[in-house]
Parts: structure tokens; C-alpha cells; sequence
């Protein structure tokens, strides 16, 4: 959990404190953050021992009605109900800092991070008071000792913001020498701020903690872990109609003759071959599961062009040594990755995530540590663990025979494609369906009037593409297709089946069916036919209902 | 086999006459080995379900029936079973009522008696495939001069044949002869004057009905077992996905797309069935919704709206609202939105298939036009991005579709790629710019001698590759063991489940020479990598123990002393079962909490109602005193009955004075009946000044029955870096005899 405080010089900073309420609310609900106005006229602070301090927010977990709050005080009207409320006085920014440090200590829980972000458009908060000025500073040193960073988040001034005069020494250090956050343009922070980020944040974890075992008492451990995972809306909670209360789901197993409740032992598990039931306990539905124990076992390397592209049935995992379990681990593993990754090999796994789950087999495929100018690591090191395909996941196609393209077709397709060409990144799509959800939601929670609209990047930007192509997509067309031809009609051969002429089944077809084990070769109205002429009653109109209904009557 | 996906009738014609009993010391007679390939077989149509018929013909058998048996025609021909679904019952006959006959068959006599079976039974049906499988050794005298007539049939009524041996085809005819490895038939004798004439005959009429593959068709008793004991999936037929590949607004390509690779799960689940009767309708689920409050009131379901949380408030949004407001989509779509460098796509795939997408089977113009999009991909080495979605209102994906050139064929292949959404940029401290772990030299060669002995995919001397170890060429072993397991318990309801086939493991493991060659450098790597298991600083085993059978009663130990500052706590946790009554009732348990007159109590309560387990969760809360801390601590239950796992507890705890936070977490699940038992491991977080506490909670397994009950326990921080837990445990064997049973009884008369 992180904790937030933002002290806010009211003005334009308005929006992006509503904009960072609503893209915490989204990606992680449970920071608390707290908003504190400096420079007021009234105070308001626990203990009102601070003079113009305003704590419009305790630290708390946000939620609606805190966005709406802030709306309150967005525009002239709020602006009229700001200075009734708060009005404006002296600033004391280390008044300010002081009641932010008892914000943090009063919370009684431990904070992984805390964070202090000021709002202001005034390099000289106290206009040259030397005391002022030196009490703030050595309330930030104060607070960055406890573990608070600072972060100044100055608004547009006339005649530029000059860091320098006085915040330098309020704000933490930036994190790497390399890049003095203070240079960082003010706008673009806002703007980064501004911009709002809905998706849920997940917290770096391991799936699982294996060994690695290379051979026989050979083992490495490691960690999994998930670094892409299709992310779906939030599970609804159901609610009691009359008050919006959470409400719970108790599932029962009964016994439907006697009414009885049924224990998990009172049960078993049964599958139908052939209309013979098989039953097992549960356990042993459960332990039939098992090959091996949890673990990731190696059974050899392999060139890379080995590991094909349809070699993919789910997300991959991401493989890192994991020291503590193992002292060594990290350095066999780094071994192993620098050499897997300059032979051009990759290494084929046996995984077993947890008991019971039966055996994938991964192609561990090395990726080394990438950084980029700041520094900043835009690749990890480690495995990336593939899963592989058995014989059961490929499917056997009908692969049509067709002609292929000559020479100057292919040329005009590449000049196609090289004016539509763009630079692809992973993060650039947004997922249109979770991003209305989430827009939904919002404009529910803050009796908005209509959400926001989103931005649908999936859907391709026809008017651009066109212009891109110019002439280009006719002068295909005239290669590749007759004039006769229309590549957008519908596909032919959807002729509908004619409707085959009623066919009646005698009595002692049907036995031999029933004897045979083939009413299912019949169709659904010829069985139902038949079960008029019978006279038997079915109760559904399943196929397996008319046939199940017709092998009681005529086996008799 | 080719993928066929019509019905298709088949007679399994099998020779019992009495040479196939006949066998060289240590070796299996044919007749069980040809038994052994119809139970296989039999076993396979049957878990697959299919609708292929099936009948059963035998030869050389002491009893006659037949329908063209008369003048002493077609003896000794038995028609087991006319053409039908095989059922458990075709594989229970097999099993125990087929046995080796005292006569000789002539098998042409018996190829006429399986057509007219085909013939008659599939009058007036159609089938996609008629066949007829004659497994026999040859070693009866025929009558040829039919031999002509017989093959005309087979080809005007398009039956097909296929011949299961006990030796190969290239049998040296001389006798005697030892050629290949599967030895000669019949202890060495090599094959008989009949046997020899049987195989030419054999041969021509395999030559004669199909030229070029007909001899393919011939195959050994060992080869046939070996592929029939892997169950096979029925091929589903792919289904076709139709659309139109869009670039812009005016140019458009046909497309269908197929999926190619997609995780394929068994067609059936399990359903639960009632212990005694077994019987599916005996057994009901029932969901109720019931309001938190202390009586649990249940709401009709129609009664609940769902809701969102939003931050720290629940909106309300109904189902009927939601479906309104929703992202739509208006139909399929294959759209192009731009072209990309394929190095750039190539890091997380997503989704769970791979589709492939052709242009239309009849549709050469948009063959050829695909084709050239596919080849100008290819040759740039790029990629088209795609908008995918696969029907109205379906979820639009964005994926790649890449260019896939093979020998026969052409295709895009389709990938979904992730949104900003779904990645997860974690960073992970540097390995090699880590001078701790930075491998030497040494070790580094020795890696390398690793990999080398390990390489799976080795050229021959002529140049070929060949990979030792193909995943695509297993089959899913969750399946075979799930078959294997279904149709043991079929045939043998009361016995326990059979072992793993050998196969299976072997096929799942190392391969035996990259294991004996990668040995030296495994030991060479021992020397080199010195790898120590890292003894838990806080022991997270649980001990459990579990005494007779019936009511087994287990508990909780749990002891946790962490000290500083001369503090001490003590926890206790007890707990009762009253059985017969299966009445529960739980947990008492408080702690003392020392130190500057701090004191915590928690309480936790379940209760079992009524006959059998109303199950009541516990809620406790805890009052943490000093400077105005309170904790609190939840302990939430759920029983997903179904799968019978039980899910246990989250919890978290409210930490203390200065941004101290404890959490705990609890998991546990029951694996039933097997009394296996899988024990939470939970950890706290420690509190300031680096104090680190753990503890255990624990469960307990009651009998058969198993009630559970679970532990719920807690435990308190103190201020300014003091901390500390203690806690002592007891035991309870069956009856109450614990020291601090009077206080739980008294307890308990409440």
C-alpha cells in the first residue's frame, strides 16, 4: 500500500488532483492519499495546532465522493466556495510540511511508500522571509528522513518558475544522477499527471517458487512470474436491491430426496462413456492429475529456430533465479542465460506448476537485460517460458490449393505496405472494452451526465490510410482481381440446405436403431416424429432427451 | 489414418484359429497380441465416442455362425458381434470371452463372411468409409481361386483392407532367415509354407486394390499396439471462420480462418453424484444471497443488483444498465490497421490459439491477392496489425498476422498481442552487471559442455536433423492418464487406480542418451556451482499428524517466541469436536498480550448447525490498545463445495504506531478424503525496527466425516520497536486432555 499526501496551492492544480483521485480509485483503490491546502485564511488540522493549513482530506482510501468534492471547487463557483471555506492567508510551507508528517504518523499502518507532491505557481512561497524559508526546509529534511520524496509539481508562472530561489532544497533529490528531475518541464509533469492511467496496478509476485533441476541434485530455484495476463473487468458484487448492501453467496450441495445437506463426502464424480457411468472420489479425480511434483525440470536444449510461431497456447511466463531459497541459484541462472542466449538456444522444461496439475513442457527462451539512455530497464533478465503444444493442441486443417501472387503483385503489395508501415509498441492499444467500463463506472459514481468518451485506437483510422494509399489499393485491385469480381460480396456457397421431404420411420427400423445403438444417426424431427407415433412423452427437446425418451419405451 | 470426419463401419475379422496360440519360449502367442490390438482399438472408439459401427468376425473358432454357412461352406467363421457402436460391453467380451479356437480358418472365407456382413448392414446407410481389418498369422491353408472375384468386390463396394501380422512383410521367405529386429515368428522356425503363400496372396490383393499405398496397409501386431495406445481426440472438424481482410476502405481480401493451435480439453467434465446411489439427479445445487448481518437473512436472488467498487464506495450497476452502456462491436472484423517490423511483435504473444487464415477454397483471386500481401510480409520481414473481432459484439482484440510460406500451402498466421492493459512492467535487479553473480570462465565452459551433451536436436551423418525430443509429437499426458484411469475403473469398479503407463513416463522424460552423455558435465558442474538450499530463517513446516483412522483428530501446535525487550505473549487456540451430532463448535481462544498493559483479545467463532455443516464464519476483531492502536483482523471462510476445495482466509491486520503494517495471509486447502492435507504457511510481516514475525495456523482433519476447522489466530505489535510473540501450543488427541481443556468446557456449557 502506498500512501499519498498532496499539498495543493489552489488554482489550476485542481485537475490534476481530480485526475490523479480518479486514476488511483482505478489502479490501486487502496493507497490513501490525503489533499492539503497551504495559505489559507481558515485552519483546519487534527489538532488545529497549524496556522493556515487546510486538510480538506485525511488520508483515507478515495472514493466518489472526494472527486466530487474537488469538483466542488473546480470553476468560478467553486473558486466562490473555496474562498468562503478556506479563503486565503499567510503561507507557512513548513507549517504545512509539519501537519503532513503527523498526517503520516497518525496512520496506524505500515506505508511502503509515501509520497508528498506540492502544487504551486510561486518560486518564492514566502517572499524572502529567510525564517519561513528556513523552517521549511528543515521540516522537508525532516520528512525525507522518515522516507517521505517530495515532489514539486510547479504550475506555469510568468517569467518561468525558478526552482532554484527556493524549492530546490524542499524536494527530494531526483532518484539516478543521470536526470535532474528538477529540469524535468512543469507542464510535462502535469501533463503525465493529467493523463489518466485506467488500469488496475498489480503488485510484482511469483505464481510460483520451483526448482530448476538440471539433473540429479542439481537444483535451481526460481521464481514465476506473470508479466502479461489478459486483464478483465473487476468481478461485480452482487448487492441487496433495497440498500446496496454487499451481499453473500452461500453455496449448498442437498440431497434432493431427502433434503438433506450434503457433505463434500457424500459425493462423487461420475462421467458417461458408452451409457456406462464411471465413477471416482473426487480425490481421485484430483490425484489421477499428477505426474510429478511442482518443479521445472530440464530435458535439453534446442537451436531457437526450433521454437516455431504457432508454438503459443497461452501467455508466457517470466523465469528469475530466486537467491534466498537457493544461495548460488542466481549465479548458475545468469550462467545459464548468457550462454543460452549467445549459442542462440533456447531450453525445453518440464513444468509442474502446483501438485496435482499435470505437465506443460516450456521452451525457456533466454532474454538478456536491456537498459536505455536513463538508464531505465526495458527489458528484465531472465527466461521468458513459452508453452508448448501437444499433439492434442494442433489441429489438422484443409489447407486449400490455390495460386500464388507473381512478382509485380507482390511489388505493389509492398509498396502498400510500406506506406502503411507505423512503429508498433506493446503499450500503445488500449483495451476500448475495459476503458468503457471504466468511463461507465466513473460517470455512475460521480452522477457525471454521460461518461467520458474513449479514445478506440483498435479500430483502424480509415480516412488516414486512405489518403496514405492514394491510387496504390485501385492499382492493386487491377492486378489481382478480373473486373467481374467482387472481393467484398458475401461468400458464396451459403446456399441454404433444402428442406429434405418428411421421411417416416417404421416400427421396426426404429427397433433396430434402439438395438443397434443408432437413434442418433436419425435427425431431431424424424426422433420427435417418432416419438408421436409412439406415444412417447418427452419432456425436452435435447437430441440425447428424444433418444434417451424412445430406448426406455422400445427396449421394453 | 487420415482425418476422416464421416462415419465410417468397420469389421475387426480376427484369426483364433490354434496356431495363433502357438509361440516361442518367452514370447507372447499372436492371439494375445492380437487380442491385445481389438482391446486397444475397441478401447479407443469408445472413450472417443464416435459414432464408427463396429462388428467382430473370428475365425478358426470350434462354433460356426454365420449367414452363408450351409454345404459346409464357410466353417468355423463366427460372427461375434454384427455391425454397432462399440460399448463397454464389446470390450468386457473381449476381455473374457474370446478365446483361442482348436480349428483352422481359411481367412479369404472369412474376408467374403465380413463383406456380406458390410454389405447387408450398411444397406440403404451412407458411410464415408467401409473397412475390414484382418488380423492373423497366415498359418491356415486358403483357397485362392476366388481370389479375383473377391477383390472386384472389394473395389466396386470401395471397401478398404488393412492386415495385422505377427511378423513383418520383409520376412525372409527362405525360413530360418533373422531379419530385422522383430525376430522371426514361431520360435525361430521362420515362416511356414502357408504362411509364405498367405503373405503373396496378401500382397496382391493389397497391390491390387490400391497400387502405389496398398502395402502400407499391412502393418505388425507390435507396431499396431505401440500407436493404439495413445487415445486419440476425435478430430473435430475445423470450423470455418469467414471474413473479409480489410487495408483502408477500398481494398478488400476474402479470408476464412481456421483455428490451428488451441489447448484442447477433454469434451466431458465430471458430475457430481450422490456417494450412495450414485446417481447425478440425487444431488442438488442450491445458491442463496444473504445480507451481512447476525442472522444471515437470505434474498431472493432477483432481490440483487450488481456493483462495481469505485475506490472506497460500491456503485451500483445493474446488469440490464451495463449491457446499455457497454463497448459494442457490429460485426466481425479482420481490418488492418497498420504494418510493423516482425522484431518488434515478437515478445508476449496473447490469447489462447493461433488462427490460421486462407483465402476461400474456390475463390482464386483472393488467393492470389493474399498471396501477395503474404509474400510482401515475408520478404519485408513485417507483420500486418490487425483489428480481430470475432463475431457482433465479440471483444475486439488487436494480434498480428504474420506470413507463413510452407511447401503446400500459404497462410497468415493470426496472434493476439496484449493491450496497455494486461502487461505488467516489472523490473528485475540486473544479473550479469551483478559482480556477486557473475559467472567465471570456468563456469562458463562448463555450461557450455552442458549444453552441448544436451542438445535435442542432432544432425545425422547425412546431413538430416532430427530432434529426439518433439512436444507436438505427445500426446497430452492428462489425457492418456485420464483414459487409462476411466477405462480400468470401467472393467474393474471396486479396484484402485492403475499405475502410469511406462510409456507415458518415459515419453515425458529425458531422453535415455542425452541423459547418459550430459552426466560428466553435471558433475563437473556440481564441483563448479556451489548451490545451498537456504535453511528457513522462520520455519514454515507445519507439523501434522495424524492419528488412526476413523476420528482422527489433529492439532494445532504452534509455538513462536520472538523476542526483544523481555516481552512475551502467549496465544492459545482450542478446539473442540463433539461428534456423533456432528455439532461444531469452535475456537476460543485468547491472547494475552503483555507488556505496558496491553492486552488483545480475539475471538473467533464457527459453528456447524443442524445436521450437517450450516457453515458460519468467523468475523473477529480485536481490540489493540495503547496510543490509541486498534486492530483489526478478519478471517474470511469459504467453502467452494464442488471441487471441495476449501479456500481459507485472507487477512490482513492493522499494524501498529508509525507506519507499521502486519499482514498475514492463510491459505489452505483440504484435499479430501485421501486425508491429504495441505497446511497454511503464513507469514507476517514484521514491524519496525526489523522485527519479523511468523506463525502457523492450523487446521485439523476430524474422520471421515471431516468437519474442518480452521485456526484462526492473531497476533499483536507493540510499540517502538517492541515486538514480540510467543506462543505455546497444545494437543488434543481425540478426547479432550489438554491443559486447558476445563476452560474450553466451561466454555462450552454456555
Amino acid at each position: 500500500m502506498r500512501k499519498k499526501i498532496w499539498m495543493e496551492r489552489k488554482g489550476r492544480s485542481l485537475e490534476c488532483v481530480r485526475s490523479v483521485y480518479t486514476s488511483k480509485i482505478i489502479s490501486s483503490d487502496k493507497d490513501l492519499v490525503a489533499l492539503v491546502f497551504y495559505g489559507t485564511e481558515q485552519s483546519k488540522n487534527p489538532r488545529n495546532s497549524f496556522k493556515h493549513v487546510y486538510v480538506y482530506h485525511d488520508l483515507d482510501t478515495p472514493g466518489a465522493g472526494r472527486v466530487q468534492d474537488v469538483d466542488g471547487l473546480r470553476g468560478e463557483d467553486g473558486a466562490k466556495v473555496a474562498a468562503k471555506t478556506m479563503g486565503s492567508g499567510k503561507t507557512n510551507l513548513g507549517e504545512a510540511l509539519w501537519c503532513c508528517s503527523n498526517l503520516y504518523s497518525d496512520i496506524k499502518l505500515r506505508l511502503s511508500h509515501k509520497r508528498l507532491m506540492i502544487f504551486t505557481c510561486r518560486d518564492s512561497p514566502h517572499e524572502g522571509d529567510s525564517e519561513r524559508d528556513r523552517q521549511a526546509r528543515t521540516k522537508a529534511g525532516d520528512l525525507k528522513e522518515t522516507g517521505v520524496v517530495i515532489d514539486l509539481m510547479h504550475l506555469m508562472k510568468p517569467g518561468g518558475f525558478d526552482v532554484s530561489i527556493f524549492f530546490c532544497d524542499v524536494v527530494s533529490p531526483p532518484e539516478d544522477d543521470a536526470e535532474l528531475g528538477l529540469q524535468m518541464e512543469p507542464c510535462v509533469k502535469l501533463e503525465d499527471l493529467k493523463k489518466r492511467v485506467r488500469a488496475k496496478e498489480m503488485k510484482k509476485r511469483s505464481i510460483a517458487r520451483l526448482n530448476l533441476c538440471l539433473g540429479e541434485g542439481m537444483n535451481v530455484a526460481v521464481g514465476v512470474y506473470i508479466t502479461a495476463l489478459q486483464a478483465r473487468k473487476p468481478n461485480p458484487i452482487k448487492l441487496f436491491k433495497d440498500n446496496n448492501e454487499p451481499v453473500r453467496t452461500k453455496t449448498r450441495l442437498y440431497h434432493t430426496q431427502t433434503g438433506s445437506l450434503l457433505l463434500p463426502s457424500d459425493t462423487k464424480r461420475a462421467q458417461v462413456y458408452a451409457s456406462k457411468q464411471i465413477v471416482m472420489e473426487k480425490d481421485e479425480v484430483d490425484v489421477i492429475k499428477k505426474f510429478s511434483d511442482p518443479g521445472l525440470e530440464l530435458i535439453g536444449f534446442k537451436p531457437m529456430e526450433r521454437l516455431k510461431l504457432h508454438h503459443h497456447l497461452r501467455s508466457p511466463v517470466f523465469i528469475y533465479p530466486e537467491e534466498e531459497m537457493v544461495t548460488g541459484s542466481a549465479c548458475m541462472f545468469t550462467a545459464l542465460l548468457k550462454r543460452c542466449s549467445e549459442r542462440n538456444v533456447f531450453a525445453l522444461c518440464k513444468y509442474t506448476r502446483i501438485r496435482n496439475s499435470p505437465p506443460r513442457f516450456l521452451a525457456l527462451v533466454p532474454q538478456r537485460e536491456e537498459l536505455d539512455e536513463g538508464q531505465a530497464q526495458i527489458a528484465a533478465p531472465g527466461f521468458h517460458g513459452i508453452f508448448l503444444p501437444y499433439a492434442d493442441d494442433i489441429r489438422t486443417l484443409d489447407t486449400p490449393q490455390l495460386p500464388t501472387a507473381s512478382d509485380s503483385q507482390v511489388d505493389k503489395m509492398k509498396e502498400i505496405v510500406q506506406k502503411l508501415r507505423f512503429k508498433y509498441r506493446c503499450d500503445a492499444f488500449e483495451n476500448p472494452v475495459l476503458q468503457k467500463h471504466f468511463r461507465n463506472l466513473e460517470a455512475l459514481a460521480l452522477d457525471l451526465m454521460a461518461p467520458e468518451e474513449i479514445e478506440d485506437h483498435t479500430m483502424p483510422k480509415i480516412e488516414m490510410m486512405d489518403e496514405r494509399l492514394g491510387s496504390l489499393a485501385q492499382e492493386f485491385k487491377d492486378l489481382v482481381y478480373p473486373a467481374d469480381y467482387n472481393p467484398e460480396g458475401k461468400t458464396a456457397n451459403k446456399r441454404k440446405p433444402e428442406k429434405k421431404p418428411k421421411v417416416d420411420i417404421s416400427e421396426d427400423e426404429l427397433r433396430g436403431h434402439v438395438q443397434k445403438n443408432t437413434l442418433h444417426k436419425l435427425t431431431v424431427p424424424i426422433l420427435k416424429d417418432a416419438c408421436k407415433q409412439f406415444g412417447v412423452k418427452v419432456t425436452g427437446t435435447k437430441k440425447q432427451e428424444l433418444i434417451d425418451a424412445l430406448t426406455a419405451q422400445l427396449a421394453n | 489414418y487420415a482425418p476422416s470426419w464421416g462415419e465410417s463401419a468397420l469389421v475387426l475379422c480376427v484369426d483364433v484359429g490354434f496356431s495363433m496360440s502357438n509361440s516361442g519360449p518367452g514370447q507372447e502367442p499372436p492371439f494375445e497380441q492380437a487380442k491385445k490390438v481389438i482391446q486397444k482399438f475397441v478401447k479407443r472408439q469408445v472413450f472417443a465416442e464416435n459414432k464408427d459401427e463396429l462388428g467382430l468376425v473370428l475365425f478358426g473358432s470350434d462354433a460356426t455362425k454365420n449367414n452363408l454357412a450351409k454345404d459346409g461352406q464357410y466353417q468355423n467363421i463366427y460372427v461375434h458381434r454384427n455391425l454397432m457402436i462399440p460399448d463397454f460391453g464389446l470390450l468386457e467380451e473381449i476381455q473374457n470371452d474370446i478365446h483361442p479356437g482348436g480349428q483352422q480358418g481359411d481367412w479369404l472365407d472369412a474376408l467374403v463372411v465380413c463383406m456380406d456382413l458390410l454389405q447387408n448392414e450398411t444397406l440403404g446407410k451412407k458411410y464415408d468409409r467401409l473397412n475390414i481389418a484382418v488380423l492373423t498369422d497366415l498359418d491356415s491353408p486358403v483357397s485362392p481361386d476366388q481370389l479375383d472375384i473377391i477383390t472386384g468386390n472389394l473395389k466396386r463396394a470401395g471397401i478398404t483392407l488393412q492386415f495385422f501380422l505377427p511378423f513383418p512383410m520383409d520376412t525372409d521367405e527362405a525360413g530360418g532367415g533373422d531379419v530385422g529386429g522383430s525376430g522371426p515368428p514361431h520360435g525361430g522356425k521362420g515362416l511356414s509354407r502357408e504362411q509364405q503363400q498367405g503373405l503373396d496372396l496378401v500382397k496382391q490383393v493389397m497391390m491390387s486394390l490400391d497400387e502405389e499405398d496398398g502395402l502400407d496397409e499391412v502393418q505388425t501386431f507390435s507396431d499396431a499396439i505401440e500407436k493404439l495406445s495413445v487415445f486419440k481426440h476425435v478430430e473435430k472438424r475445423p470450423m470455418a471462420w469467414p471474413c473479409t481482410l480489410t487495408i483502408g476502405s477500398c481494398l478488400t481480401i476474402k479470408i476464412v480462418g481456421y483455428k490451428a493451435v488451441c489447448e484442447e480439453r477433454p469434451r466431458k467434465s465430471w458430475s457430481v453424484v450422490d456417494a450412495q446411489t450414485h446417481q447425478k439427479e440425487d444431488v442438488k445445487r442450491d445458491v442463496v444471497y444473504c445480507v451481512d448481518d447476525d442472522e444471515e437473512t437470505e434474498v431472493p436472488k432477483d432481490d440483487t443488483i450488481q456493483g462495481f467498487r469505485y475506490g472506497s464506495d460500491i456503485v451500483p450497476f445493474s446488469k440490464v444498465d451495463q449491457e446499455q452502456m457497454k463497448y459494442k462491436t457490429d460485426g466481425k472484423s479482420f481490418a488492418v490497421l497498420g504494418f510493423a517490423k516482425q522484431s518488434l511483435v515478437v515478445h508476449h504473444f496473447m490469447g489462447n490459439q493461433i488462427l490460421k487464415v486462407f483465402a476461400p477454397k474456390d475463390d482464386e483471386h483472393a488467393g492470389v491477392a493474399l498471396s501477395a500481401l503474404i509474400r510482401a510480409l515475408d520478404e519485408l520481414k513485417m507483420v500486418a496489425v490487425v483489428r480481430y473481432v470475432y463475431a457482433r459484439n465479440g471483444n475486439p482484440q488487436v494480434g498480428a498476422a504474420f506470413p507463413c510460406i510452407k511447401e503446400k500451402y500459404e497462410c497468415l498466421m493470426y496472434v493476439q498481442l496484449p493491450f496497455m492493459e494486461d502487461l505488467r512492467q516489472y523490473t528485475f535487479p540486473s544479473l550479469e552487471n551483478n559482480k556477486k553473480y557473475t559467472p567465471s570462465e570456468n563456469q562458463l565452459s562448463v555450461v557450455d559442455s552442458l549444453i552441448d551433451s544436451m542438445m535435442l536436436v542432432e544432425e545425422n551423418e547425412d546431413g538430416e536433423k532430427k530432434d529426439l525430443f518433439k512436444v507436438n509429437h505427445i500426446p497430452n499426458p492428462q489425457y492418456q492418464r485420464l483414459f487409462q484411469c476411466l477405462h480400468h475403473r470401467a472393467l474393474n469398479p471396486s479396484a484402485p487406480l492403475p499405475p502410469v503407463e511406462p510409456w507415458l513416463i518415459t515419453a515425458l522424460q529425458r531422453p535415455q542418451a542425452v541423459a547418459a552423455r550430459s552426466r560428466a558435465p553435471l558433475e563437473n558442474m556440481k564441483k563448479l556451482f556451489p548451490l545451498k538450499e537456504v535453511v528457513k530463517k522462520k520455519e514454515l513446516k507445519t507439523s501434522k499428524e495424524l492419528f488412526g483412522k476413523g476420528d482422527v483428530y489433529r492439532t494445532a501446535v504452534w509455538k513462536q517466541v520472538g523476542l526483544q525487550n523481555s516481552c512475551l505473549e502467549k496465544g492459545r487456540s482450542t478446539e473442540q469436536l463433539f461428534r456423533k451430532g456432528k455439532v461444531y463448535r469452535t475456537v476460543v481462544w485468547k491472547q494475552g498480550g503483555l507488556q505496558n498493559n496491553c492486552l488483545e483479545t480475539g475471538r473467533s467463532t464457527e459453528q456447524l448447525f443442524g445436521n450437517r455443516e450450516v457453515y458460519r464464519t468467523a468475523v473477529w476483531k480485536q481490540g489493540g490498545l495503547q496510543n490509541s492502536c486498534l486492530e483489526t483482523g478478519r478471517s474470511t471462510e469459504q467453502l467452494f463445495r464442488k471441487g471441495k476445495v476449501y479456500r481459507t482466509a485472507v487477512w490482513k491486520q492493522g499494524g501498529l504506531q508509525n507506519s507499521c503494517l502486519e499482514t498475514g495471509r492463510s491459505t489452505e486447502q483440504l484435499f479430501r478424503k485421501g486425508k491429504v492435507y495441505r497446511t497454511p504457511v503464513w507469514k507476517q510481516g514484521g514491524l519496525q525496527n526489523s522485527c519479523l514475525e511468523t506463525g502457523r495456523s492450523t487446521e485439523q482433519l476430524f474422520g471421515n466425516r471431516e468437519v474442518y476447522r480452521t485456526a484462526v489466530w492473531k497476533q499483536g505489535g507493540l510499540q517502538n520497536s517492541g515486538l514480540v510473540t510467543g506462543r505455546t501450543g497444545f494437543q488434543i488427541l481425540n478426547i479432550i486432555v489438554t491443559s486447558l481443556s476445563h476452560i474450553i468446557n466451561a466454555i462450552l456449557r454456555d
